[in-house]
């Protein structure tokens, strides 16, 4: 014999609405809040009478991560109504009280009939998280500086070694002191790396703008990767063409974005490959494109490239040094600086990433 | 000959940037932190000065301070520090450095040219 299926009466229903250990709001299909439970009104500072009836978009506010209204039609709820399927969303609300609060909304929209009639959000209170991202942000920050500070030594000393300040060495020596040179490079790099996304996903990239000689970067960036590339035989050739490649930008950060693609272009290219380093001026612009003739990126990889921690499946097979946070950072910093990346790669035959800069950029 | 003079606290670095710049031909002196720079500056005068940020006793930023307070004072300052884009460098810029270098990039060759090049800028 079948068990009678348990059901709960319209009393019990409103109990466990009002149970939900998140923030949870029923508005009808204008926009006025039906029912909002007590987590909901004390996490936004209302008592009931002050927001039953109104319309929930007017009296709590949604902003960014920078602390920008968010447009009414990019809000989870009016995405719910207007499409009729559930809207995601990290951003911050402002209630009644003056703080704002870091929430994760969820929208759901209610169907009857085929039509959506109104829309359930259930948002969670992320302050706790959010003050635990902060404290990972700051703990990578100080860890990358003083990182920094042995390494300066490895890299100063090595260098002199190397360079003959200590006197000659011996030739069977050098690729011992080559590999550390190299190790330290890519150290650097990582730590550069950390510390640039930590800034970036934190708001807190501050540029500083002057003039910028963009053939003078690559050049600083070739010779970085000069044992890299020596090593394996690769060819790093550069071309001007147009006007000049002076720009009023921020030269460190370009540094690091080239630095990225460039090494990247090496990392994937087949021993004996070739590199070649187009920099070309217009009135508006500078583009620099990198182009190697290697592994490239396989057709399904393209539209994941620039996403955090991604490596796409050909390269993990070949080698397992790297992170696959280059390209994330790049796209990142490259919109801090106003322009555009972009990438043609045909696979077994190589990837052009093609990197456009404004003439000029205005600080942030 | 020209004069620079190396503020940097961790010993061996401060010494690995003498040997350096020895080798390149500048007369060079050391101080460990910005208070026996200030003292250091009076009979040297140099025309570069080497400076880390984070130093005891006396940091770069208040050195700086000090050192821009006297217009007298006419060396040009080369910022060499591990921290990159924050506020600190910004202060520094305003305060009349130079340029601000990321210590764990300056390889030999760089650091001759850096001094070199800030010899000739105006």
């Amino acid at each position: 014999m079948a068990n009678a299926k348990p059901t709960l009466n319209s009393n019990e229903l409103e109990i466990v609405f009002e149970s939900i250990g998140e923030g949870a709001v029923v508005v009808n299909s204008e926009g006025l809040v039906i029912r909002a439970n007590k987590v909901a009104l004390s996490t936004l500072g209302y008592n009931e009478s002050e927001l039953i009836g109104q319309r929930f978009i007017d009296k709590v506010q949604a902003l960014n991560i920078d602390h920008k209204k968010v447009n009414t039609f990019k809000r989870p709820m009016v995405k719910a109504i207007t499409t009729g399927k559930p809207a995601y969303e990290y951003i911050y609300y402002h209630g009644k009280k003056p703080d704002l609060t870091p929430v994760f909304v969820s929208a759901s929209p209610i169907i009857k009939d085929g039509k959506p009639i109104g829309v359930t959000e259930i948002f969670r209170d992320i302050s706790m998280e959010e003050a635990v991202d902060q404290m990972k942000s700051e703990f990578i920050s100080l860890a990358s500086h003083q990182l920094r500070t042995p390494l300066a030594l490895i890299k100063t000393y090595s260098h002199m070694l190397l360079e003959g300040y200590m006197g000659e060495i011996d030739n069977d020596k050098r690729p011992a002191v080559e590999t550390i040179v190299a190790a330290t490079n890519r150290m650097n790099e990582l730590i550069s790396t950390l510390l640039n996304i930590t800034r970036l996903e934190s708001g807190s990239i501050l540029l500083d703008i002057g003039s910028v000689d963009i053939v003078q970067i690559v050049a600083e960036v070739i010779k970085e990767m000069e044992i890299q590339a020596k090593n394996r035989s690769i060819t790093i050739k550069t071309f001007t063409r147009g006007r000049s490649p002076l720009i009023l930008s921020d030269g460190p950060i370009i540094k690091e974005v080239l630095a990225n693609l460039i090494s990247n272009s090496v990392k994937y290219s087949k021993d004996n490959g070739n590199v070649i380093i187009t920099i070309r001026g217009n009135d508006h612009d500078v583009t620099v494109s990198v182009k190697d003739n290697g592994f490239g990126i396989p057709d399904p990889a393209k539209a994941q490239i620039f996403s955090k921690f991604f490596r796409a499946n050909n390269i993990i097979q070949l080698e397992t040094n790297g992170t696959g946070l280059g390209l994330y950072l790049v796209k990142g910093l490259v919109n801090e600086l106003g322009g555009k990346i972009s990438f043609t790669s045909k696979l077994d035959e190589g990837t052009t990433f093609k990197l456009k800069l404004p003439r000029t950029v205005s600080p942030n | 000959m020209s004069k620079v003079l190396i503020v940097e606290d961790d010993k061996d670095l401060n010494n690995a940037y003498s040997l350096i710049l020895n080798h390149f031909g500048y007369s060079v002196e050391t101080a460990f932190n910005g208070k026996e720079a200030l003292r250091k500056i009076k009979q040297f005068a140099p025309d570069i000065i080497l400076l880390d940020l984070l130093m005891p006793i006396m940091g770069g930023l208040e050195f700086l301070k000090q050192f821009k307070k006297d217009p007298t004072n006419k060396a040009k300052v080369l910022i060499f520090t591990n921290m990159e884009n924050s506020p600190e460098l910004t202060e520094a810029y305003e305060l009349g450095a130079h340029r601000c270098v990321i210590k764990s990039w300056a390889e030999p060759q760089n650091l001759n040219r850096l001094v070199s090049d800030a010899l000739l800028a105006r």
